[in-house]
Formats: C-alpha cells, sequence, structure tokens
C-alpha cells in the first residue's frame, strides 16, 4: 500500500494531484485529484476540480465531481457543487449538495465494506487526525450522527440507502373511505 | 508531523504553495514554495524551484533552491540547480551540480 499522502491545512495546490496510494486535503487545491487510494477532504479542506479515488470522504467544500469506485460519502458540513458518481452515496444530515447523483457501478459487498474502513484507520486517514473532521477508524460510516434513520443502520454503509425501507408497512397512499362517504362522492359528481 | 506530505507513489504537477512543514517522498513538477521547513526524502523527485525556511534533500532535486536558514543535501541527495542561502552543507556522497550564493 503506497504512503498517505497529506496536503495540509495551510497548503494550497495549483495543479493536479495524481498517483497511488490515499490522500487527505486539508488545504486547497485548485486541480485534480485522482488516485487509486482513498480521499478524505477535511472540513477546512477544499477542492476547485474533479476527485477521483476508491472511497471519497468529504467534509469540506468541492466544485466539481466526485466519482468512487467504491464510495462517495458526504458528512455534516460538506458542501459540494457537482456530480457524486458511485456504487454506493451517502449524504449526511447537514451536507449540501447541487449536482446529480449517480449510484453505478457493482456496490461492495457489505462485509467488504466493512473492512475497508478498517485499512484505512489503520493507516492512511488514520495517521495523523487531530481534528474529528472524518469519522476515521470505526466502520459504522454513519457520519455525523444524523437523525435516527441515517444512524440506525449501522452495518450498511450508505446510511441514504438503508433509510428508505422503514420498520412496518407503508402508510396508505389513499385514505380508505367508507361506503357512505363514497357514495355521497359520487353522487355528487 | 508534518503539515504537508506528498506520499510516495503521488505525482503533483503545478504550484505547490503555504505555509506548512512539507515533506516530499513523491514527486512534484512546477514551484514548491513554503514558509515553513522543506524536506525531500530518498525517494522524492522534484523538478521545480524550492523555496522554504530551510531546506534537506535526500532525494533528488533539479531546479534552484532558495532558503532563508539553510541548505543541506544529505548522503544519497542529488541536487540540479542553484543555491542560494546563508547556510550550505553537501554531505560525504552526495552529489551537486550548480552554483552557491552564500550572500558574501
Amino acid at each position: 500500500m503506497a504512503a498517505a499522502s497529506i496536503i495540509g491545512q495551510g497548503t494550497s495546490v495549483r495543479g493536479n494531484l495524481r498517483g497511488a496510494g490515499s490522500i487527505e486535503i486539508r488545504g486547497r487545491v485548485e486541480g485534480d485529484v485522482q488516485v487509486d487510494g482513498d480521499v478524505a477532504i477535511g472540513e477546512d479542506g477544499a477542492v476547485n476540480g474533479n476527485v477521483n479515488g476508491a472511497q471519497i470522504l468529504v467534509a469540506g467544500q468541492v466544485a466539481g465531481d466526485l466519482t468512487g469506485s467504491e464510495a462517495v460519502m458526504l458528512e455534516r458540513g460538506a458542501r459540494v457543487v457537482g456530480d457524486l458518481i458511485a456504487p454506493r452515496i451517502g449524504i449526511a444530515e447537514g451536507a449540501r449538495v447541487r449536482g446529480s447523483v449517480r449510484t453505478e457501478g457493482e456496490p461492495t459487498a457489505p462485509r467488504r465494506a466493512a473492512v475497508v474502513p478498517t485499512r484505512r484507520g489503520g493507516e492512511a486517514f488514520g495517521v495523523a487526525k487531530p481534528k474529528p473532521a472524518m469519522p476515521a477508524p470505526p466502520k459504522p460510516a454513519a457520519p455525523a450522527p444524523a437523525p435516527a434513520k441515517a444512524a440506525a443502520p449501522a452495518p450498511v454503509a450508505a446510511p441514504i440507502a438503508a433509510a428508505d425501507p422503514p420498520a412496518g408497512p407503508p402508510a396508505p397512499v389513499v385514505p380508505a373511505l367508507g361506503k357512505g362517504v363514497k357514495g355521497k362522492k359520487k353522487a355528487k359528481r | 508531523m508534518a503539515g504537508t506530505v506528498i506520499g510516495e507513489g503521488l505525482t503533483i504537477e503545478g504550484e505547490l504553495t503555504g505555509d506548512d512543514e512539507v515533506v516530499v517522498h513523491g514527486t512534484v513538477r512546477g514551484t514548491l514554495t513554503t514558509t515553513d521547513a522543506l524536506s525531500v526524502g530518498s525517494g522524492g523527485v522534484v523538478e521545480a524551484d524550492l523555496t522554504a525556511s530551510s531546506v534537506t534533500i535526500a532525494g533528488q532535486v533539479t531546479g534552484n533552491v532558495a532558503a532563508q536558514e539553510r541548505v543541506d543535501i544529505q548522503a544519497g541527495g542529488r541536487l540540479v540547480g542553484d543555491v542560494k542561502s546563508a547556510r550550505f552543507t553537501i554531505a560525504d556522497g552526495a552529489s551537486f551540480k550548480g552554483s552557491v550564493d552564500m550572500d558574501v
């Protein structure tokens, strides 16, 4: 596994970053980021360009498309103007997005997903993380302890997908009408 | 822990500026400017003009180097370019081609 890179808070890059390994951006990047590892954009980080990576975690600002081969996760406070493309996409409460969202590609199996963050917490993003910017080590990718919906399905990485099927039968779309009521309505017409 | 780390395998093409300490284990092409210390690891490749408070080179650098405090080329380090700094050391085993301006 190639070493992790960090763009520090006081650093700005004008140009493209590409290569192997994971990268954590706490400063500013004006240009494209393309790595085969994970990308974490801290809450003070800003990227003006497209971002490509395996898992992309955003707590800062991005103006550009986010393409994750595994996942794109927006955390509380994230601001994204651009498209989100990944097999798994999570948008936490408090994140702001303007752009289209496409979940495409084979989603990595849940067990696989459970492995990935462990690896990341172990080496890449766990290296120097004084800030609570990224939920680094523990798997439950439920970012900010968003309302029950996102937090509840802990084993699933994508809060959005998990939030869809609420427990119990769905509320009836059309209220059932009693016989009398229905009859009266028809009669009126 | 350095503020900015360009990891092995990562390539930056462009301009890197800031006030963090910078460590380069990967590749940088363009310019690299920081008000803090800069070091190029043994696997680092820099094709850029460097400006920093102090510069330590253990990898390969092609470009001019300007430092407010000092420039050190360590054993195994290689620098092709001009150096402008009040203090400048070249370790045994380092290679250097260029001119030196110590502001005398």
